[in-house]
Order: C-alpha cells, then structure tokens, then sequence
C-alpha cells in the first residue's frame, strides 16, 4: 500500500531533516522552498558544489540571505505596541538565509544539546513573573536518541573525555562523538585558559564540522576562517542541505526552489490540511495535494503562514483556537565579552570558535536574582574566539559620525579589531512572553503582495538582570587570559539601545535563532501543537521548525530543531493518517 | 587538506543549469577602463564624466592615498570605478552583484571560479533593480514603501557636493573637501557619505573581482591573506603563533582610542530605505 504523501514546506534544519526521515520510510515527499538553491549538484550522484566563497562583498549583498528589499519584516516594542504605533522599523528583523538548506547553508554549525532541566523548567524552578514558563510536553530522555541520530548524521565533532561533569549529568551521551574536535584556535586556547584560571571549564565545543578527510564523502575544514554568515566553499561544515536535504532527493524526493507558499489550504470544515497554495519561480499561483503538511518555514514564517491561512472555519488564523499563534517568540539575547591581545592572536583562523563554557548556563538564585525580583537569572552557552574580518573591521571603525579618512587608515593598519581581538558571545536563555510575538502587518506588503510579519518584542528584565550578572564574568576572563591587555563586556541593554531610534537591530535581535511561536503542549487551550508537532485542530498538520519549542534554553536551538524533527517523522510514518479527500494520493506535479 | 577531494567535491554544474556567467579579467578591465575614460568621452558606466571626477575626489577623502596616506587609497584601488560600474550594473552583462565560488586562484584554486558570476533570477534582479534604481513611484516596486535608489543619491549627493563648493567640489583642496563632507549638519552630504563610504569600503577591501582592490592594495597594506580557500590554513597555523608575524604590539594609547568602536561590535541591520549601512560586527550565533 502507498504511504500519506507529505509536503514540506522550507527546506531548512528542521524541514529537510523530516523530508529526509519521511523519504527513507518510503513516503512520497514534496518541498517548496522559497529560495534558490545555490549548491550545483545538490541532490545528484555528481556531488554537492558550492557557489560560496571567502568573498565577504557577496555576503553582505542578500546573496543567501532574505533580501529585506523584497520580503521586509516590521516590527515595535510592547511599549510602542500599548500606545498604537503600528510598527516603528522596516527591514531586516533576525532574518535568516533564504535558500535550499535555510539557515544552516551559512551557520556556525554548533550543536549543543538542550539540557535536562529545560524540559522542565516550570515544575523545578517555579513560574517567573511575567512570563509564561512551562514546561515541555517531553522529556530529554524522549529525545536523546535522536539527538545521537542527528549527530551521526551531521557529523559532529566534541569529545566527551572533556565535558564537564554537570554538562554530562543534564545531556547524558550514551556515545562519544562521531568525529574528534578540529585542531584547536589559537585566541580560543587563550580564552580557555583565562576561564580556567577562574574555575571555569572550557571543552570543544560539539560542532558540525568535519575533522576527517572524506567523512561522509566531504571534504575535512580547512580553517578558512570565514564561516560564520558564510556558506562553506568546500562542503565541510555539515547542515541541513549537505547531510540530510542531498540524501532525501537522492532517494526521490522533490524540490521546488522558488516557490512561495502563501496559504495551507483545508478542508470545509477546517479539520484537515489538503495541501497548500504556492506562488511558483514566475509567480504563477499554483497548488499542491498532499495527505500531510509539514511547516518548516522558520519561526516567524511559519506563524505567518498560519495566520494566513485564516476561513471560515478558523477565524483567527489556521491551528489558533488558543490564540497562541505568533506568541511567545524568544531570540535568546547576546552578551559580548572582548579581550584584547597583544600578540596578533588571529581569531579569525578556523571555523567559528573551537571551544565552549557553560558555567554560566544557570540557574543562579543568589542575591542579584531577588534584587531584580526574580525567582532567579540564567545565562547560556558562552563561545571562546569570536573574530573580525577584514571588511567587518573597515565597517566597524567608520561606524561613528565622521570617523573616515586617515585615522580610518591608521586604524586599519594597526587592526586591533581583526589582529588583537577575541570575542566571547554568550547567548543568553530568554524569557517566553504572551507579548512577544508574531502578527501580521496591517499595511507593509512584500514583493509576493501578501503582509509581512510584524515582530513586537521587548525585553524582559530577565535578561537585563541575567547579562548584567553574567557579563563582568566574561570580561574578567578576557582579562585573565594570557597576554590580554583588555577585557570589556558589552551587556544586552546596550545592544538593544537601538530600539529606542525605532531600528530593532544590533547584537539583540540578529541572534538568528527564532523560537517559540507555534508553542507544544498536552492542553489545545494554552499551546498550538502537540508533543509530536502535530496541530491540535488539524490532523493531519505539522510544525518542524524553532516554533514549537516552549522556552529557549541557553542553548544553540538547531541540534534540537532536527531532533524534534526526526521525532515527529517517525511519529508520522507509525501512525495511519486520514486522508484529506477520501483517498490516498500523492502531491501533484503541475 | 586534500586536493583531491576540493576536486571531487566540486561539481561544474552551475555553468551547466545557466547559474553562472563569465566575466573574465581582461573584460573586467574593459569595463574599469570604460569608466576611467569617462573623464574623455563623458560618461561611465552610470555616472558622468563629471560626477565621477567629484566622486574621485570623495573616495580620495575618505580612503586617502599618497601623499596624505603612505599605502594607496581608494583611487589608486580603482574604487571610483567600481563604484560606477556597481550603478551601472544593469548596463553591464551579467550585472557583477554576486562573484562566483568556491575558489579564486590565489590559494591554490585551480579555476578562477570568483570571475564567474552568478545570475540574478527574477526575483533577486528586482532586489538589485530597486537598490540601485529605486522604486520610483513603480506600483510592482512600492509593496512595502519607496526606496531611494542608489543612482538617485549618487547623482543628487554629487551635484549638492558642488553646490556647496561655488560648483566644483573636486577643484577645492583637501582640507576644504573634508571639512564638507564632515559637515553633520548637512543630512544630504551625510547620506551620500553614508553611501559612499559603505560602497567603498567594499571595493576596497573586498575581492578584486568587483573592480576595485586594484593589485590587491587593500589587502597588502594591512597584511590581509584574503581568500584563502581551498589551501586553508595548517593546524599549526590555527593552533599557534605566527613566527616573525607582523610582528607589532599594541600600544596604550592605540587601545584606548578603540572603546568608541566597542558598540559597533553588535553590528548594524539598517532599516530597509537605508540598506546600504548593514555591517556584521563581532560574528558567531
Ligand atoms: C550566521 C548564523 C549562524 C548560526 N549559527 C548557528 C549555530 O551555530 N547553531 C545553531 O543551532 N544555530 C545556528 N544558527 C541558526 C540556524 O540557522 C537556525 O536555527 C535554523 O536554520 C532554523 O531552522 P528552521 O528549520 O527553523 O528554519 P530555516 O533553516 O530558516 O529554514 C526555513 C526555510 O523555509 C523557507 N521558507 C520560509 N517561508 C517560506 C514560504 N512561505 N514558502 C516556502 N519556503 C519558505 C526559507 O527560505 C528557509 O529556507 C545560525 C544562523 C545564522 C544566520
Ligand atoms: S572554516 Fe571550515 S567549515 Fe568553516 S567555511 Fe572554512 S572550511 Fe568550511
């Protein structure tokens, strides 16, 4: 008997790893991905290509990224929100790439696991003012297998040996990584040693970067060093494209590239997903049947699309009954520590960074948590030898008014930016908020003509409380490393200062990481999907992105992305669905 | 790093499926010095034998060469140049927005795949379309408010540059030239700063493929390896210390300049109408 059909929409971390999952257990699988695919060969027994260079002109010009020309986001503050300003900046709002493979075609490609105590932050921790904290609908034990079958996949580099105690407690491995960690960065060794000398333990940080030649047929990281927003030029950084989309179409299934999708269609009654309504590469209207509908769009594309596909039957926008579509939408928020060398510790050699502290993951309950009114602070992951490229560095010093010329020059020739410079970024767990979320605009179109998402976002004091705690402690690593001169922290208030000029941007908001609007849980009143990713109103429809994801963890999401992913497929391939017509079909092929 | 496998992972495909067009040096050339000569035959590429002799002057201001600066600037780096070609670029076949990958032939590639640009499908040539020309009032360009082109401001910025300066900006001497374009109180000199800067940046410390960087001069002068792909850098030199690297430390006085820069580091994502001020800052998510 044939299997349901499946459409995927976004080929992404989390779309391409269903289609993957649902191709291999036999189910036809269709995806409509809105970008172009820029890795010749893709899917072909001639190998996988790339288009990608160390050309950091191309990067900056909406190569891979979501051109914010043609698909803007909007977005304002709760404040702004409260006093009826519709939207106070249009353009880029944490965008992420917009191409065959999403995101993770130009990701740092860190692979952390979620920790024990996420799942269940609300029974252990209690509620925080405020915030809507709840638990997950599972367990980490729920997901551990597939996140060692995600990490098989990828090829992950770490080692175990080194991880800390607590590290292991919270994210039990039942097996070492796949491959061994690259050859470990010289500013990154510094920054180690600083934190160790404050008690800190840093360990190679689990990436999907591949360490040995020819593993998986790819080529080994050579320490290009322009990794991060860079696609890979030699396929050595594992994603969703190279490790999971390539095998899927290997296998049969298809990819549309360039085909927007602007509405799930569904039956009468609303109870099934027939398919969805696409624009194709000339923008004709098209349609597509399918048995299931996976969403992957992202998060804040995926609540968009929701909201959409509002009928008859579902007024308010598809699946939203509980009116928690586009809620709840967490960015983790970005602490900068900056030490500065006096040797040329060229940070910018080898892929993002090599190694990782998570000392400050939290919770803290101490003082400084009751001082703010807080039941308690957290931090997350905090990286060792964040860098600066050479135009990056040119940018950064002409950023002030009237700062060009010879000083410009000087600047540059000295390079303490690029040649001096170690960065550590802690990206910090943030606080799920009803207010914080995702709608559409009343008035901005994008170029397909339908409204673009609106983001209405600010901080809670959590965060500012949390980096204003966490933050000295990474200055005073910078400080204490070996031959730093410098060690300054830049904490999320300051990087969030734009909002004030009505421009969302800066360090706050590009963290590339977008989560919560399509919430799981058991109870339909308070959450839009289930624990599989189903959606509580409509059977036979998935969400496999960062949306269902109930709070943020201080943790790199992807790794968890896919693994939900590859949970919800098997999830899909073991049940029976109803079809949406009667009969089983596949998607059409127009 | 094994050749062997950059070989056979590489696939040829993208000239194949019409993704890439060749723009070889000696037409690049071409193309600079069609520019170049515009100060003769009266236009470049976009810009006027007129505008792009003030734009000169801009780009020397901002990026300066000899005398003023020892290393080559902006104009020895046949920036100016880049810059018109860049406005021009829907003149050109194929526009030169998005250099080929994965390799150059500077780091052992044995291609030059950088001189193979890609095309720009529909959509994305809509995206270049309104950067450079605007919306002007096109109801398929507006969806989401005007955009003012960057030929519009380039035009506009240069005629106001010599409006300010009895009607020839370039004639005036350089002291005189800065103290115009630092002139905050002037928000039209200032935008065409903000353009001009950013778009110079790019082609001067950007791969030579775009047309500037001429003889790699932004690279050399500040000890940048450029693209280094598919040789990579050793483990050793990941792992530790250059010897008889560049060999300056840091001074006191350098380091206490820099706190200004340090809110940079967060990056800048510029709303939509003034795109062209998007930077990175400190990377890694
Ligand atoms: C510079 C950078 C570094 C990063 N580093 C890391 C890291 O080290 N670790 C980590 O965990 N994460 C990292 N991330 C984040 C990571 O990329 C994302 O978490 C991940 O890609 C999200 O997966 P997703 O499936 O939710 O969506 P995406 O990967 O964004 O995929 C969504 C896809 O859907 C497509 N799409 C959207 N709307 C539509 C539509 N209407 N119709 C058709 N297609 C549509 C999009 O084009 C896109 O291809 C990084 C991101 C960036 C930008
Ligand atoms: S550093 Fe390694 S993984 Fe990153 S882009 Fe270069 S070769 Fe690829």
């Amino acid at each position: 008997m044939s299997k349901a059909s499946v459409i995927v929409v976004g080929s992404g971390a989390g779309g391409s790893a269903a289609a993957w999952a649902l191709r291999r257990a036999g189910h036809p699988v269709l995806i409509l991905e809105k970008g172009r695919n820029l890795l010749p060969g893709l899917g072909t027994h001639h190998g996988i290509g790339s288009l990608f260079g160390n050309d950091e002109v191309k990067a900056g010009r909406a190569f891979e990224n979501q051109d914010e020309i043609l698909e803007p986001r909007t977005s304002r503050t709760q404040e702004e929100a409260g006093q009826g300003v519709d939207r106070s900046f249009i353009g880029d709002v944490n965008d992420l790439p917009t191409v065959a493979g999403g995101g993770t075609i130009h990701w740092d490609a860190k692979t952390p696991r979620f920790w024990k105590q996420d799942f269940k932050a609300l029974s252990l921790y209690g509620p925080v003012p405020g915030a809507t904290m709840a638990d997950w609908p599972l367990s980490y034990d729920d997901l551990a297998p597939y996140y060692d079958r995600v990490e098989a996949r990828l090829g992950v580099q770490g080692d175990v040996h080194r991880m800390p105690k607590r590290t292991l407690e919270q994210a039990p491995r039942r097996h070492q990584f796949p491959l061994p960690p690259n050859p470990p960065m010289y500013a990154g060794k510094l920054l180690a040693e600083g934190a160790a000398s404050l008690g800190y333990e840093a360990y190679p940080f689990p990436m999907a970067i591949n360490s040995v030649e020819g593993h998986h047929g790819r080529a080994r990281c050579n320490s290009c060093g322009f990794c991060s927003g860079f696609g890979c030029p030699i396929n050595a950084r594992g994603s969703a494209a190279v490790s999971f989309l390539h095998e899927a179409l290997l296998h049969g299934a298809k990819l549309r590239p360039r085909s927007f999708v602007y509405r799930i269609d569904t039956t009468k009654n609303g109870k099934l997903a027939r398919g969805v309504s696409y624009l194709d590469s000339r923008g004709r209207k098209r349609k597509a049947r399918a048995d299931i509908v996976i969403l992957a769009a992202s998060g804040i594309e995926t609540a968009r699309l929701l909201l959409l596909s509002r009928s008859a039957a579902h007024p308010h926008g598809l699946a939203n009954r509980s009116g928690q579509v586009g809620r709840n939408l967490m960015f983790h928020f970005v602490t900068l520590g900056i030490g500065i060398f006096t040797d040329d510790v060229h940070a910018w050699r080898g892929p993002s960074t090599t190694f990782v502290i998570d000392d400050f993951i939290g919770p803290y309950t101490g003082p400084e948590a009751k001082n703010a009114g807080l039941p308690y602070l957290k931090g997350g992951l905090c990286e060792t030898g964040g860098d600066i490229l050479l135009l990056d560095e040119a940018q950064i010093y002409a950023a002030p008014p009237n700062s060009w010329g010879k000083q410009h020059k000087n600047l540059m020739r000295q390079s303490v930016f690029r040649r001096h410079l170690a960065g550590m970024s802690m990206l910090g767990e943030d606080m799920p908020q009803a207010a914080n979320r995702v709608d559409l605009d009343p008035k901005i179109r994008d170029v397909y003509g339908f409204p673009v998402p609106r983001i209405t976002r600010s901080q809670h004091k959590f965060e500012l409380a949390s980096s204003s705690y966490y933050g000295p402690k990474l200055a005073e690593i910078c400080q204490r490393a070996p031959g730093a001169v410098s060690g300054q922290v830049i904490p999320a208030g300051t990087l969030s200062s734009n909002n004030a000029t009505g421009d969302l941007t800066g360090g706050l908001a590009s963290t590339a990481h977008i989560m919560g609007t399509a919430r799981m849980g058991h109870d339909p009143r308070h959450s839009v999907v289930d624990a599989f990713g189903r959606a509580h109103e409509v059977e036979n429809l998935f969400v496999a992105d960062g949306s269902p994801f109930v709070t943020a963890g201080g943790f790199n999401p992807t790794l968890t992305i896919m693994a939900l992913s590859l949970r919800m497929a098997e999830h899909i391939a073991g049940v029976r669905y109803e079809r949406a017509r009667g009969r089983r079909h596949r998607p059409r092929h127009h | 790093m094994g050749e062997g496998i950059s070989r056979r992972s590489f696939v040829r495909a993208g000239g194949a499926l019409g993704l890439l067009a060749l723009v070889p040096r000696a037409r690049l050339e071409e193309l600079l010095a069609a520019s170049a000569r515009a100060a003769g035959t009266g236009g470049g590429h976009f810009l006027t034998a007129h505008e792009l002799d003030t734009l000169r002057a801009v780009c020397g201001r901002l990026v300066p060469g000899p005398p003023d600066d020892p290393d080559p600037g902006a104009r020895e780096a046949h920036v100016p140049e880049a810059i018109d070609l860049l406005l021009g670029a829907f003149r050109v076949s194929p526009p030169m927005i998005h250099a080929g990958g994965p390799f150059s032939r500077r780091a052992g590639g044995k291609r030059d795949d950088f001189t193979h640009f890609v095309r720009l499908d529909r959509h994305a040539a809509l995206g270049w379309r309104i950067r450079l020309e605007g919306t002007r009032g096109k109801r398929q360009r507006e969806f989401a408010g005007p955009v003012r082109g960057l030929q519009q401001i380039y035009r506009e910025g240069l005629a106001h540059l010599d409006s300010r300066a009895a009607g020839h900006f370039a004639a005036l001497p350089g002291p005189a030239q800065d103290a115009i374009l630092s002139d905050q109180s002037d928000d039209q000199v200032q935008e065409l700063v903000g353009v001009a800067l950013s778009n110079t940046l790019e082609a001067m410390y950007g791969p030579p493929e775009y047309g500037g960087n001429r003889g790699l001069v932004g690279w050399k002068y500040t000890h940048w390896p450029g693209d280094r792909q598919p040789r990579g850098y050793t483990d050793a030199q990941v792992s530790g210390l250059d010897a008889g690297g560049p060999g300056f430390k840091l001074d006191a006085k350098a380091l206490r300049g820099m706190e200004r820069f340090l809110p940079a580091l967060a990056g800048v994502r510029p709303s939509r109408e003034r795109f062209w001020l998007r930077s990175r800052g400190l990377r890694g998510r």
